[in-house]
């Protein structure tokens, strides 16, 4: 074999060892199965969602009055819903919502309450104290009332809906976050940092921040799962996402229901499609948890 | 212990007065009130403003904020929470059924969570890794999965198509039909138990394997006690701490957050009560129905905590 520029490069490579994510994520798969089963799942979602223009078989909001309520077959795979609409592109499109929702509220909320959480930690005393009361009052609210609160206010549709399941994971993730604040606060650097005259607000966002990174990363994946499932609950409710938008809430709705015993296909797949999302990122978030923080080891 | 015990009921006061206020403030920041939403449903959105205000004046939505504050808090004092802004009847009443149904449903959920978490949870921990393991994680990770309205078609759908049978679909008390009621309430139970059980399990399981670690139990194993005696005599009660936590919660949310499932089941509950009043911008049914999801979720707390102290004596409160 002549000695070409490719095949020494190749050799270098080799030689040296592989880069650390990739050692980081052999390691996971390795340590976790179950955490990687979760993982395939969340990647094969996301191929799914981003390419379902080209995977679905058909237009997902394409009415056809001439196979309304097909059974699965050759044709419709899983079957077509009261309107002739094929279940499985619904599903496919589907995924691609339950994504936006999920990704989009558990950032929001996870975020938000991480930085309240941090800075109300930083500032203790009178603020930390008024600010843990809010968050307890509106903890006790339970997840789904507080959204459809949110929801009634401000009307529905994607963008409402993802504010409205962002907006109760507030107060839990800054409750959480704020309890490893309180530890870094006390660590050398943050005096040194306020001790060199930094503004409050460098300290919290490149010094604290940083630093609880660990339970932010628990509290996002641990709220996607749930993200979703309340999506699914609001959009079943009629009081989410809206027609004609795929979304797998909604396919359970209407006429999933009144045409049960007839076309059973309509009410079981979307929840199949649900129960597996949610199912793949709690898997894996539990297996993130246990990875970042021994502390919360479920053994 | 006894001191403890008035201090946090006294402790109580203030919180749900906090959450009476800012419950009342943020009703009246929203947009739109009680008016509106009923002339908007009627689809006469031209009523005259002359005719709007009147009926605002009947409610007395025209007065100054503290004064309606004021009024509301002294009948909440006396237990009065007034007339539903919507239906003009009183609270008491519109509430009365649908808490019982709630608290019902919540009791039975609450049953079968436990009946399947507490054997589930032991038997996953004391048999560790293996396939009994696994299976049990398994079960109770898809368990959090599957939302439980589905779960709740599913099994509508089985009845139906299997059995030919549907569960009744209008509400009986307990007292007046225990069979009917029975009939309709432990499916609900089911579909929402399960879900409940999974957070239950999960739970047991990791604080069983924690205490199966602990000193006081390899003493006991050393010293040949049966492993019976040993599992409900030294480790149960330690391990049930945490589980008792998560019940409670879990206890708490199923008293007011089963919207899904209460409209799957055609069940009249606290939930669906709710999303009405908040749609319907009914500001006192809203405010009396969040403090009394308020109040039960600060009292389920409250027994929490002195079931702690029942537990493990080494917890002493003061």
């Amino acid at each position: 074999m002549a000695i070409t520029k490719e095949s020494l490069d190749q050799l270098a490579r080799a030689g040296k060892p592989r880069p650390r994510w990739v050692q980081a994520v052999l390691d996971f798969s390795w340590q976790r199965p179950l955490g990687t089963v979760g993982a395939v799942i969340i990647i094969v979602m996301t191929i799914v969602g981003l390419s379902a223009q080209w995977l679905a078989p058909f237009d997902a909001l394409a009415t056809d009055y001439g196979s309304m309520l097909a059974a699965p077959g050759s044709q419709h795979w899983l079957g077509t819903d009261a309107y002739g609409r094929d279940v499985m592109s619904r599903i496919i499109f589907g995924s691609r919502t339950a994504l936006i929702v999920g990704l989009g509220a558990s950032f929001i909320g996870a975020t938000l309450g991480a930085l309240i959480g941090v800075a109300s930690a930083y500032f203790g005393g009178r603020i930390d104290m008024t600010v843990q009361r809010i968050m307890d009052v509106l903890i006790s609210f339970p997840l789904i009332i507080l959204a459809l609160a949110v929801v009634a206010i401000l009307g529905t549709g994607v963008q409402n809906v993802i504010l409205a399941i962002a907006i109760p994971m507030i107060p839990r993730c800054a409750r959480v976050v704020r309890s490893s604040a309180l530890s870094v606060r006390e660590m050398p650097y943050v005096d040194a940092a306020r001790a060199a005259g930094y503004r409050d607000s460098r300290i919290v966002l490149r010094h604290m921040l940083p630093n609880v990174m660990a339970p932010y990363l628990i509290m996002l994946t641990a709220f996607l799962g749930q993200a979703i499932l309340l999506e699914a609950s609001l959009s079943f409710l009629g009081l989410g996402v809206q027609e004609p938008v795929a979304a797998w809430g909604l396919m359970l709705r209407g006429a999933a229901v009144d045409f049960a015993e007839t076309a059973p296909w309509m009410a079981i797949f979307p929840g199949v499609a649900i129960s597996l999302a949610v199912f793949g990122f709690n898997l894996f978030g539990d297996s993130l948890r246990d990875a970042l923080d021994p502390r919360l080891r479920t053994q | 212990m006894l001191h403890y015990i008035l201090k946090r009921l006294l402790l109580m006061i203030p919180t749900l007065f906090g959450v009476a206020v800012l419950i009342f403030l943020l009703l009246r920041v929203v947009p739109g009130d009680v008016v509106e939403a009923r002339y908007l449903t009627q689809g006469s959105q031209f009523q005259s403003q002359d005719l709007m205000n009147q009926e605002r004046k009947k409610l007395g939505l025209d007065q100054p904020i503290w004064k309606q504050f004021t009024s509301w808090m002294g009948g909440v004092l006396r237990l009065d929470f007034g007339l539903s802004m919507w239906t003009g009847s009183p609270i008491t009443e519109e509430i009365k059924l649908r808490f019982a149904l709630s608290l019902q449903l919540a009791v039975m959920a609450t049953l079968v969570a436990t009946l399947l978490a507490i054997p589930l949870g032991i038997l996953a921990a004391i048999k560790q890794d293996t396939w009994i393991d696994y299976a049990v994680r398994v079960f109770s990770i898809a368990g959090l999965a599957m939302p439980s309205f589905w779960l709740g078609i599913v099994m509508i759908l089985v009845m139906l198509i299997f059995f030919k049978w549907l569960p009744p679909m209008v509400f009986t008390p307990f007292w007046v039909n225990p069979w009917e009621n029975l009939a309709q309430l432990i499916w609900p139970a089911l579909a929402v138990g399960y879900r409940y059980s999974a957070v239950a399990t999960r739970m047991m399981r990791s604080a069983m394997l924690e205490v199966l670690r602990e000193d006081y139990i390899r003493t006991a194993r050393a010293k040949g006690l049966w492993l019976k005696l040993i599992l409900g005599r030294h480790a149960l009660k330690n391990a049930m701490l945490p589980v008792i936590t998560v019940v409670g919660l879990e206890f708490a949310f199923l008293m007011g957050g089963l919207v899904v499932t209460e409209q799957v089941f055609n069940l009249n509950g606290l939930g669906l009560l709710f999303v009405e009043a908040i749609s319907h911008r009914d500001y006192t049914l809203t405010q009396a129905l969040v403090l009394i999801v308020a109040a039960v979720f600060i009292f389920v707390n409250f027994a929490t905590d002195i079931a702690y102290a029942w537990l493990d004596p080494r917890i002493r409160y003061r």
